[in-house]
């Protein structure tokens, strides 16, 4: 029986969909099963960014109508024979997402597969609700800015709220991931540190990831960042997913910034 | 008035027989010399004696209140407080005191054309006011869980609040309010008291009048209301860190 995972921001755009890519990719180098669902219904990304957009024939939709079957709608990833996609509609809305459809889906998927990670919609409307509804555990992703944190507060308190498994008495782990970490801006005291995001949020860390331009270039290429063992951001992502894995790995400083190379230079002339 | 409140142990037994009784009691006696002795059933003159001289404290046919269980107390407090019951009670007692405080209104107009008259009546409608509010307050709500972004809780009565309240989260109050943690949302509070951390980001309306923040800068402060006049006081004062 797989372990449910949804990743969830409430903000847009801090990187929810470049997470689940990487999370999920990083997993199945791990040499786990996983499958990564795009739940943002009518906003469909994670194609692109996991490079498997021509791929696309049927999608979650289309599956949950019953229309095509799981095995049709699956998309064998390229890089990694361990990772599937399954693919949201671009054409229909959020709203022709149910409860029991919803359910019926992620215990298929549950058999199947290790690790199942869903994307969530930005935002707190009907898709998100259903996206955390039958999750186990929760990634959340925030920038380190105010108004990120404040919209992830919110998305965790709709997630204590209403997930099944709430309801049914237990608390669903929460799991966060600061992304986009500028360690000078850290260093001046102009960005929060990780440490002031987690008093506030409350939740246990799983992983800090530094703003590195090389995100966008892979995620236009369609070949995510945790392929890029020279990439900060790609080797945070490998530590993310290896601790997802049960792996102990020690929580790396990337916010003192002493770890560049001409800081490291300066140090020896001192 | 003075109060103390402490535990003692106490030894029941029953005097079966005088001499064994007494013998166990020489032989025990600094185990006992603390303990309250209840003897149950029927007990000699003798004995009465033996005991007063020894001395030991104790009690004849007395029944005493025997501690219960957690669990047996709470469901006693269940029981008792059915929610409805309480709503009830609680706005009746608000009607009460609405009409009390218009009473003292009228009795202050009153007392600008009359002033020998009015003044006892004053004093009397106050005393019961505060009697009141005292009751209304008492309603009392202890949480510890964090107050996220969106969450609006409103509390009938009291709140001790031991987590935060995050940036975008409400909290009204009709009675005290204390919180330990720092607070970035809002607060409304209508009671006699509120207590709070130093909060640069917090919203607070005590009493339908915004409190500066700047004011609250000792670690922990007491925000109040006396004679219509509101005063921040200190509780705990703020840390000084002189290693930087």
């Amino acid at each position: 029986m797989g372990i449910v995972i949804a990743v969830i921001s409430g903000k847009g755009g801090v990187g929810k969909t470049t997470a689940t890519a990487n999370v999920g990719l990083g997993i199945a180098l791990n040499g786990k099963k996983c499958i990564v669902v795009d739940f943002d219904i009518g906003q469909r990304n994670l194609d692109m960014i996991l490079g498997l957009e021509n791929r696309v024939v049927y999608d979650l939709v289309q599956v949950m109508d019953g229309d095509a079957k799981i095995k049709q709608a699956l998309i064998k990833s390229k890089v990694s024979e361990n990772l599937h996609f399954l693919a949201a509609s671009q054409t229909k809305d959020k709203s022709v997402l149910t409860s029991e459809k919803v359910k019926a889906l992620i215990d298929e998927l549950k058999e199947e597969y290790e690790y199942v990670l869903l994307d969530a919609p930005a935002g707190i409307e009907s898709g998100f609700e259903h996206t955390i509804e039958f999750a186990d555990t929760a990634i959340v992703v925030v920038n380190p800015e105010v108004s990120s944190i404040r919209d992830a507060d919110r998305a965790i308190g709709i997630l204590d709220a209403k997930s099944q498994k709430v309801k049914d008495g237990e608390e669903v782990d929460k799991f966060l991931v600061v992304n986009r970490i500028n360690a000078e801006m850290v260093q001046s005291g102009e960005m929060l540190r990780s440490d002031d995001i987690l008093d506030i949020l409350n939740i246990k860390l799983l992983g800090k990831v530094p703003e590195d331009k090389g995100v966008i270039d892979a995620s236009n290429q369609g070949k995510p960042v945790v392929l890029d063992s020279k990439s900060m951001a790609g080797q945070a992502y490998t530590r993310i997913s290896g601790r997802i894995c049960g792996q102990d790995i020690g929580m790396k400083d990337i916010e003192s910034g002493d770890s560049g190379v001409f800081k490291k230079l300066a140090g020896m002339f001192r | 008035m003075k109060n103390r409140q402490y535990s003692l142990k106490v030894f029941e037994t029953k005097v079966d027989d005088e001499a064994k009784f007494i013998d166990f009691f020489d032989t025990n006696y600094m185990l006992f010399k603390d303990h309250l002795i209840l003897i149950r059933g029927e007990m000699s003159d003798k004995i009465e004696t033996y005991l007063d001289n020894k001395p030991l404290k104790f009690l004849h046919n007395k029944s005493l209140p025997i501690g219960r269980s957690r669990k047996a107390l709470e469901e006693e407090f269940k029981m008792g407080m059915t929610p409805n019951n309480n709503v009830e009670e609680c706005s009746s007692l608000k009607e009460k005191f609405k009409l009390l405080e218009e009473e003292l209104k009228a009795l202050e107009i009153e007392n600008g054309v009359n002033q020998q008259i009015a003044q006892s009546e004053i004093l009397k409608v106050k005393s019961e006011i505060e009697e009141l509010s005292n009751k209304l307050d008492n309603n009392f709500t202890v949480l510890d869980t964090i107050i996220r972004s969106g969450r609006e809780l409103n509390i009938d009565g009291d709140l001790l609040l031991l987590n935060r309240v995050n940036s975008g989260a409400t909290i009204n109050t009709t009675g005290n309010l204390i919180i330990t943690q720092v607070v970035e949302g809002a607060l409304r509070c209508d009671g006699n008291f509120m207590m709070i951390t130093v909060s640069p980001k917090a919203n607070i309306i005590f009493n339908g009048v915004e409190v500066d923040n700047s004011l609250l800068e000792n670690k922990l402060n007491r925000i109040e209301l006396k004679n219509r006049e509101i005063f921040i006081t200190p509780v705990i004062k703020k840390e000084i860190n002189w290693a930087s």
